[in-house]
């Protein structure tokens, strides 16, 4: 075992909150090391190809799905240096203010510690960082006004723009989609081909993935990120009162120890959980950060309404982005739907491909044979489909906990277990309906729900903000309520989830927490 | 510079065809080429291998002769954090060789037990009817992992070969349009 001389921060993971925490703290002068489990990519990895896109994302992992709704994640989560954020779509929608006050406004679920205005600032700042194209006045429809955005919006396709007038026959408003990608040269960066390629990694850094953001400002600042690393602990001093490091095997699979003043969790929203569960000592016997017992509770997932329709003419569906051409939140209020609560975020337009689990062939899963040939025939230039992400509510039920097995460094797997509840259920059904009849009324040829099992999408939760350790494991930076130098970031501190993707909300809570830790540097480090 | 400048620009693979073993070298081959020059199975056996191919023709026709059995055993072979078939990103917990052997041997049991033989020596109507009742997990005595999902594996892959390379892009009339090309059309 070697102990490696101490840092100012490690950072555990190297994907989206990881690198901005990397970036901030960096660049204020710390010295900072970032843990990476898996390889350490190069965007010349990046092979336009979804067979090759596997590559970056992790070969099953120490978890066991269990529950009504198994949470499958291989597919959404990532695997080396740029964690899902190397392959993410980058759509960037925010939360919005009704996401902040549920149990307030309607008596349910949770309330965040902290207010869309609280967060506003940092969806604003990190616009300007790593460059957002959308166009932010339209969408001030539905949300408190802030800064345009860096850049106009991104061009338009025919399988975004033949829903339009479907949309409008429902009253819902559609504006040009936010999204984390160059519509022109940003920052010295590319601006996107439309390819469609986005879902396997941008290799000309048009999108904005965190080697050509985040982790790039952090190693220009001095940043170490060692690949290969995987965390099982995380260290406390023999009191129990603050972190000192972290214990790692490296990529000859030796112990390593990593001595830090700071200690920041930002791998997987499951991997926390998991970490701290397996770093109790007799004064943490239920586990870091956990006197609540809150660690690993309130996992929540997003899912979505598919719907496709094929039409006639070329809808040039091979072009574009794998994200969206255009948003709504038209139906974002939580009562949105009758019989059904949660909010829904609805987009249209993505690049279709020929195979992989979003491709061309599983917009009819139940075709084989002959049949699959003939309708790949028509369905290359004329299919497109819209989608309607739902809000699922924090339930604890939902929860991460230690298996009795373990993996090859004695670290105990984790069981994610995950049930939709019914108001999950009538809320995506609710969309189904809708969508049917946006089709319906585009003069689709032909139109249908892509219905299948209930997908499992985002996973977030786990480690929720709150305002004391009695109800929550951080406060709204991340940082435990038990352990002032332990800090978690990610989508594992939502209180609630929206419905919004989370990468855009993710990427501003991190430079919120980061510069926090920042500033308060010397209170934080004692 | 324009898109299609740009585009050829990044082009440039750093990986490429499957590795296959030739005369006990490993050179890289498409899983076609690999089938056309028979080169010989890692880890299925014969009849393993037939299946495979039966059950890919019926699926994607076309599976067959694109190599769909050596794709599937080339990937069982090599280490499962190196392995990319759909199996991957669908939580199967590797190595994916056991998923595969059970569902093999489910199919030939189930299709002997419905018609005295094994899948690949099925009628094509046959083999179809059969995949119609397994995609709906409708097969009495099935004995395996979910029918349905063993439809949905094997779909995957058999769409992976056709569909999913650049060969097949074209054969469709769709502009493959990579930034980074794979080197060679496995």
């Amino acid at each position: 075992m070697a102990t490696h001389e101490k840092v100012d921060v490690v950072i555990v993971g190297a994907g989206a909150s990881g690198s901005v925490y990397a970036a901030v703290l960096a660049q204020a002068g710390k010295k900072v090391v970032v843990l990476e489990q898996g390889p350490d990519w190069q965007l010349k990895d990046l092979i336009s190809s979804d067979f090759w896109g596997r590559r970056i994302k992790p070969a099953s992992g120490p978890f066991l799905l269990e529950g009504k709704n198994p949470f499958g994640y291989v597919y959404q989560a990532g695997w080396g240096v740029g964690g899902a954020a190397l392959h993410y779509f980058a759509n960037f929608p925010r939360l919005l203010p009704n996401d902040f006050k549920i149990k307030s406004e309607h008596g349910r679920a949770l309330d965040w510690p902290i207010s869309y205005d609280d967060v506003a600032p940092y969806y604003d700042k990190v616009a300007d960082d790593i460059g957002v194209s959308g166009d932010a006045k339209a969408e001030e429809k539905w949300r408190p006004a802030g800064k345009p955005y860096p850049m106009p919006p991104m061009k338009t396709f025919r399988h975004g723009e033949v829903w339009l007038k479907g949309f409008e026959s429902v009253g819902i408003r559609m504006v040009p989609a936010a999204v984390g990608m160059n519509s022109t040269e940003f920052k010295g960066r590319a601006a996107c081909i439309y390819d469609g390629w986005c879902h396997v990694g941008c290799p000309i850094g048009a999108l904005a993935n965190p080697i050509v953001t985040y982790l790039a400002d952090a190693k220009k600042a001095g940043a170490e990120v060692r690949a290969r690393s995987t965390v099982t602990r995380v260290l406390t001093n023999p009191q129990g009162t603050k972190a000192v490091g972290v214990e790692y095997y490296d990529d000859k699979k030796e112990r390593q120890v990593q001595e830090a003043t700071v200690v920041v969790l930002a791998a997987w929203s499951a991997q926390i959980p998991r970490l701290l569960l397996n770093s109790a000592t007799d004064k943490h016997p239920k586990g870091l950060a956990n006197s609540s017992g809150l660690v690993g509770k309130y996992m929540m997932a997003h899912f979505a309404s598919g719907t496709w329709a094929l039409f006639d003419e070329d809808v040039q569906n091979h072009m574009g982005t794998t994200g969206a051409q255009f948003m709504s939140y038209d139906r974002y209020g939580k009562t949105s739907h009758q019989g059904a609560f949660g909010s829904s975020f609805i987009t249209a337009g993505s690049a279709l491909k020929t195979s992989d689990l979003a491709g061309i062939p599983n917009a009819r899963v139940d075709l084989f044979g002959a049949d699959l040939h003939a309708f790949m025939q028509r369905a290359k230039r004329g299919l497109t489909r819209i989608g309607a992400f739902g809000e699922e509510l924090p339930n604890i039920e939902n929860r991460i906990e230690l298996a009795s097995d373990k993996d090859e460094f004695g670290m105990p797997f984790a069981r994610i277990v995950h049930s939709f509840d019914q108001d999950a259920v009538a809320l995506w059904n609710a969309n189904f309906e809708e969508g049917l009849k946006i089709a319906r009324a585009t003069g689709a040829k032909e139109s249908w729900s892509g219905r299948g099992n209930m997908p499992t999408i985002h996973l977030m939760g786990g480690t929720i903000m709150g305002t004391a350790a009695g109800n929550s494991v951080v406060n709204s930076y991340g940082q435990t309520h038990e352990v002032p130098n332990l800090y978690v970031a990610g989508p594992g501190i939502f209180p609630t989830g929206g419905a919004s993707n989370p990468t855009y909300t993710i990427f501003a809570l991190s430079l919120r927490g980061a510069e926090q830790l920042a500033s308060k540097w010397s209170t934080v480090a004692g | 510079m324009t898109s299609i400048e740009r585009r050829a620009f990044v082009k440039g693979a750093a990986l490429g065809a499957l590795a296959f073993t030739v005369g006990g070298v490993e050179i890289l081959l498409t899983p076609q080429e690999a089938r056309s020059r028979g080169v010989p199975f890692r880890l299925l056996n014969a009849m393993e291998a037939e299946t495979i191919e039966a059950l890919g023709e019926t699926l994607v026709p076309g599976a067959r002769q694109a190599g769909i059995a050596h794709f599937i055993d080339q990937q069982l072979s090599v280490p499962a954090e190196e392995a990319l078939l759909e199996a991957r990103i669908m939580n199967v917990r590797p190595p994916y060789a056991n998923f595969y052997r059970a569902a093999l041997g489910a199919i030939d049991r189930a299709s002997q037990n419905l018609n005295g033989r094994r899948f690949a020596d099925l009628s094509t109507v046959e083999q179809r009817d059969f995949v119609s009742l397994m995609r709906q997990n409708k097969i009495e005595g099935w004995q395996g992992p979910a029918g349905g999902f063993v439809y949905f594996l094997l779909r995957s892959d058999a769409v992976d070969v056709v569909y999913g390379t650049v060969e097949g892009y074209e054969s469709l009339g769709i502009p493959y349009m990579p930034h980074i090309a794979p080197e060679k059309r496995w």
